[in-house]
């Protein structure tokens, strides 16, 4: 049964050199500035604990800098926590930059393999999926064309096609994508409503309300890298401040 | 301290598991330096004859008891291996930061696909310097056979140095501005289209006291006939032993931290 466990996670990175502290420290958004031991740092996560299990759908809201993205990246394991730990059982993807890691030079067909094998596919699971990514990405005879000659919009539709070829067990999200024209953008919604249905467990950092409404039924609410809010969404939306919250209406 | 190394060889572990990316990118990015073009792959072999064919005839020739020719063909195409290793290497977490921070992969898979990279580049080189080698007339001997240690010398040494490089690339963005513009300087100081002579005065010290020199003679003493050169290989093996250690040190103490410095 997949799972994600997160225990009194927190995370503290190192500030850039030569910045100084007096000048900051007490923004309205953004992690918390100290020193210790000489060294300034941010507090980007402090003691975040939380559990999902398989079907739980969690949306993790908060105002810019609040450390949404930041607890993203440490479920899915590019930050290692400072201290704490995060249990993960089963397979963790994300959707972050789809466009990450894109060859201009290269085919799109080449440029599929690239990515497969970056998102750690293997040659059998490349192939089995080339050709509904193909056939998704509606490229045609564009797919054996360098990427460079591509359209903004096309090389959107090929990264979407990649990026949600795979079922995945534990799915994480900044925010929902969608790509290229109206028509695209239909088949776009539908592909991300099926992968959402599939999947065990989704993490879903977002300002879109009505978004969160449709999809999540747990949210977390994350305040300068502290956990303030966690329960049911329902719960969530209708609490009496609720009309004041930082989300965005629609 | 046991720890570390446990975390470093636990990254490297995983990036050999995962040999199919940084092969596939290193050959794209082999292939990318050169597509469109009309000569292709053809172009590093040529950049290298040109550059060895140019400096063979207007350097001195007359260097008493060596092969000129065998000695500036391999001399030349050691140092680019390790020229390109070099600067490439200072500035390859920086080039790579979109990676290091957008996926989960091993970092050391950065440090392999540039290897490979160079790696690729030499073998393109390789081709040009056998016949040149060949045809200047050396005889071949048994000592030629410690060419084959001493190229997985060079490449195990590589992906050391790079993880060191790298780093300090990272954390003092000064060192890869520094790096490249000691390159053309180094390239002059070692001994790649001179020779030492009778072992005195300037260019004794350069030649003694110049890493990159021993580097070199592993591989360029066999050929031109000066045998095995015991003392180059144990200043070698120590150089490469000292940087593999603080490499992996580097590589567990940082390599999922490493991330915050981008």
């Amino acid at each position: 049964m997949v799972s994600i466990r997160a225990r009194n996670v927190s995370l503290e990175y190192p500030l850039p050199r030569g910045f100084r502290l007096s000048a900051a420290g007490r923004g309205a958004v953004g992690g918390r500035f100290s020193r210790s031991g000489g060294e300034p740092h941010v507090t980007a996560l402090d003691d975040v604990s939380f559990g999902l299990e398989a079907g739980d759908r969690l949306g993790i809201v908060g105002t810019n800098g609040a450390g949404k993205t930041t607890l993203l990246k440490v479920l899915y394991g590019i930050y290692e926590p400072t201290s704490g730990s995060v249990e993960k059982v089963g397979r963790v993807d994300a959707l972050f930059n789809i466009n990450l890691g894109f060859r201009r030079e290269a085919t799109g067909r080449r440029n599929i393999v690239l990515r497969g094998l970056i998102n750690g596919w293997s040659s059998n699971e490349i192939d089995s999926r080339m050709n509904d990514i193909i056939e998704f990405s509606e490229l045609g005879d564009f797919i054996d064309m360098p990427l460079k000659t591509y359209s903004a919009g096309m090389s959107t539709r090929l990264a979407f096609a990649i990026a949600t070829s795979f079922e995945p067990e534990i799915l994480l999200m900044d925010e929902w994508i969608g790509a290229g024209d109206k028509a695209f953008q239909n088949k776009a919604r539908t592909r991300m409503e099926e992968i959402v249905a599939k999947a065990g467990i989704i993490v879903l950092a977002s300002h879109n309300e009505s978004l969160l409404k449709r999809v999540c039924n747990r949210i977390v609410r994350m305040e300068k890298g502290r956990v303030a809010w966690d329960g049911p969404a329902d719960e969530y939306f209708n609490r009496p401040e609720a009309g004041e919250s930082d989300s965005l209406p629609g | 301290m046991l720890q570390l190394l446990q975390r470093a060889f636990a990254d490297i572990g995983a990036a050999f598991k995962l040999k199919g990316v940084w092969m596939a990118l290193a050959s794209e990015d082999v292939a990318d330096s050169h597509r469109d073009t009309l000569l292709g792959r053809l172009w590093p072999l040529l950049n290298y004859l040109l550059f060895t064919g140019i400096i063979i005839f207007i350097f001195d020739r007359t260097a008493p008891g060596v092969n000129f020719t065998a000695y500036v063909a391999v001399g030349y195409l050691v140092w680019q291996f390790i020229s390109e290793t070099l600067t490439q290497s200072a500035s390859l977490f920086i080039r790579e930061a979109g990676f290091i921070q957008g996926t989960v992969m091993p970092i050391s898979i950065y440090v392999l696909r540039q290897t490979m990279r160079t790696a690729i580049r030499s073998a393109y080189a390789l081709i040009g310097a056998v016949p040149l080698i060949l045809f200047s007339g050396i005889e071949i001997n048994t000592a030629m056979l410690s060419i084959v240690p001493a190229i997985l010398l060079l490449l195990v040494t590589a992906p050391a140095v790079a993880i060191l490089f790298a780093f300090a690339g990272v954390f003092f963005r000064d060192f890869q501005h520094i790096v490249s513009n000691s390159m053309r300087l180094l390239m002059f100081i070692t001994p790649i289209f001179w020779v030492r002579g009778d072992g005195g005065g300037l260019r004794g010290l350069l030649y003694h006291w110049n890493p990159l020199t021993h580097y070199i003679e592993i591989l360029r003493q066999p050929v031109v006939g000066g045998g095995v050169p015991l003392s180059s290989w144990a200043i070698v093996l120590a150089c490469t032993a000292g940087m593999s250690v603080a490499a992996l040190l580097l590589l567990g103490k940082f390599n999922r931290r490493i991330v915050f410095w981008l």
